[in-house]
């Protein structure tokens, strides 16, 4: 697709045609569909978000100096609805639009495509609600006439779990989660931490930390409370002085990222590592059995379910499950639905408790693509 | 018109040394009657057409190649393209308008040392804040391409345009990306650079625009003015091989 795609009447006909297939398939399950503004108030997505996805949006000055944004997905706008309008939930919400998107670097890729997608909020029942999504997204497809496709699938969950149990100090355990999405980038900590000294040079008492931050009482405190930098000043020296991960576990944690493959050999795998180290992840690999045993049931050809350990997609704000579908068009393979569990989205956005929240987005006009490709056998 | 345009500051400190580095290297500026003081002329060098423009002007001017040479901060010209390549060359570091580009934070902030003391201070304000912390800054490119080095996401931008040392205080932000030389300034708002804060150590730069019209006679133009400034290096061959033919 060229940056500034153009809709000739054959093409517009045929995605609407399909986002009809899609909207009914939606509707038919209970999704009622809605649609945010496309010009947005910049604030929910450059405050509650960071600048990952502000990178890639396109933000302008209305003549009153305020901050627009052209919407660079539709999930944060229909969740941000959703707490505002203090939804009751469960709440079943599809929708098909236009989203826009900066590619800094990538300049032939299209700067505006069709979403189509479906978010599930306050499926208090996390497992059927992953079970859900799932399978709407495989129908999407199959609706679409797009036969052959794989998935990759994840969870972040699993990471989690496998941090929690470390013997590791808060600080760092969300240390580690916070960069679970990053390549690289949890491998290096868990290098250091394994390897590093672990000394800090820090006040250990409350008394020394007062008299330091007394001796700063000109310094503003910038956003954050006395109490704040106390605790956090207290935590850092006793971190330091428990800081150290066992190299054999540290190497576990490495090659388990590492382990990426047809899902029920994966799946072994990981079993097979976490028992070298005795440690107990079996609720989140039942999860992700579970939701093996909804794609079988659908008919999805085991080869083409790949699972990734460090999969979790390039976006910030994945939680748990996540999961992408790939199929070809006449150039390869491309990635023409992703979707997952976000659960701490409603809260950033607003919502007074936690609200579960997962979804699925389908990219409309590379389904299209795929679905008019002459198709090879085989996976991705 | 002369062959090739380069621009110097046109006021202040840096136009002053940049005056004076010239003039070392023998290179004499002479000012062009009755243009208000914005045009002027090398000595003996009468395909060379020099502008006087801020230093701002500079970068954006090299950017947009409507100039072909150019002195200014270094830390202007990575902000007006982080990627230098295709867009600029740097010729040579002229040795003044020292000054670095760093992270700041309050020295309140006695637990907060380094970058990463900072993602773990973002993530945290995140949440409780439920909004993310500020950092103010004119330098919004190279924050924004140093704080994803650094990996850290937790953040958002605050467009300053002056006084940027004053925010934490002010209440408008509370981290900041600034420019300093002694530091003094960080120190008289009770501020502190981060260990591993320095974005950018920067000085003044003699640069090139990749995307000016270079004529035949702008780059002999250029080849005899580099030869001149430093006989020694090989500057011109340098910038040639990053000029299409």
């Amino acid at each position: 697709m060229p940056a500034f795609p153009y809709y000739g009447s054959a093409s517009i006909e045929a995605l609407n045609r399909q986002a009809s297939a899609l909207l009914d398939l939606f509707s038919s399950r209970g999704f009622g569909r809605e649609e945010p503004a496309v010009l947005q108030p910049a604030e929910i997505f450059l405050n509650r978000y960071g600048e990952e996805i502000r990178r890639r949006t396109f933000t302008l000055t209305d003549p009153s100096g305020r901050d627009l944004a052209l919407r660079p997905d539709l999930t944060i706008p229909i969740c941000r609805e959703a707490v505002l309008a203090n939804r009751s939930f469960p709440a079943r919400i599809c929708y098909n639009g236009l989203v826009f998107r900066h590619q800094p670097g990538e300049p032939h890729r299209p700067t505006q495509f069709f979403q189509a997608g479906v978010e599930l909020l306050g499926q208090d029942d996390r497992a059927a609600g992953d079970a859900e999504i799932l399978t709407l997204a495989v129908e999407a497809l199959r609706v679409c006439g797009v036969k052959d496709f794989s998935l990759r699938i994840g969870d972040l969950a699993l990471f989690g779990a496998l941090v929690d149990a470390l013997a590791l100090p808060p600080q760092w355990r969300s240390r580690l989660k916070r960069h679970f999405w990053r390549p690289g980038y949890v491998e290096s900590l868990l290098y250091w931490l394994s390897h590093g000294d672990g000394t800090l040079k820090l006040p250990g008492t409350r008394a020394e930390i007062e008299t330091l931050l007394d001796a700063q009482a000109e310094a503003p405190l910038a956003g954050r409370t006395r109490e704040d930098i106390i605790a956090r000043t207290l935590g850092r020296a006793a971190e330091a002085a428990s800081l150290r991960l066992e190299n054999r576990v540290a190497g576990a944690v490495t090659q388990l990222l590492d382990i990426s493959g047809p899902a029920e050999e994966a799946l072994g795998k990981v079993r097979a590592l976490l028992k070298t180290v005795a440690i107990d992840l079996n609720s989140e690999l039942a999860a992700m059995e579970a939701r093996l045993a909804v794609l079988r049931g659908l008919g999805v050809d085991p080869a083409q379910i790949q699972f990734t350990a460090h999969f979790g997609r390039n976006m910030e704000y994945y939680t748990g499950f996540v999961f992408e579908l790939w199929a070809r068009d006449k150039e390869g393979p491309v990635q023409v639905a992703g979707g997952g569990r976000y659960d701490s989205m409603m809260e950033m956005l607003g919502a007074k408790k936690p609200v579960s929240a997962v979804g699925c987005a389908i990219r409309t006009e590379r389904v299209l693509a795929a679905r008019t490709a002459p198709q090879v056998m085989g996976g991705v | 018109m002369a062959a090739l345009t380069l621009a110097i500051p046109s006021k202040g400190r840096l136009k002053e040394q940049c005056n004076d580095w010239f003039a070392g290297a023998g290179v004499v500026m002479e000012q062009t009657a009755g243009a208000r003081g914005y045009r002027a002329s090398f000595a003996g060098f009468d395909d060379v057409e020099v502008m006087l423009l801020s230093a701002g002007e500079i970068a954006s001017s090299l950017f947009a190649g409507d100039i072909h040479l150019g002195v200014t901060g270094e830390d202007l010209l990575r902000e007006e393209t982080p990627e230098l390549e295709g867009h600029l060359h740097l010729i040579k570091g002229l040795g003044f308008g020292f000054a670095d580009v760093v992270v700041a934070v309050s020295r309140a902030w006695i637990d907060v040392a380094t970058m990463a003391d900072l993602d773990d201070v973002c993530a945290a304000y995140a949440q409780t804040h439920r909004r993310r912390l500020r950092v103010a800054t004119k330098y919004a490119q190279l924050t924004r391409s140093f704080f994803a080095q650094q990996r850290i996401s937790d953040y958002r931008i605050v467009p300053s345009a002056g006084a940027t040392e004053g925010a934490p205080a002010a209440g408008t932000a509370e981290v900041i990306v600034d420019i300093t030389t002694t530091g003094a300034t960080l120190r008289d708002n009770g501020l502190k650079v981060l260990d591993d804060g320095v974005i950018l150590k920067s000085q003044a730069q003699l640069a090139a625009s990749l995307t000016a019209e270079w004529s035949a006679e702008a780059r002999a133009a250029c080849a005899k003015l580099l030869g001149k400034l430093d006989p020694a290096g090989p500057l011109y061959a340098a910038l040639a091989a990053h000029l299409s033919a």
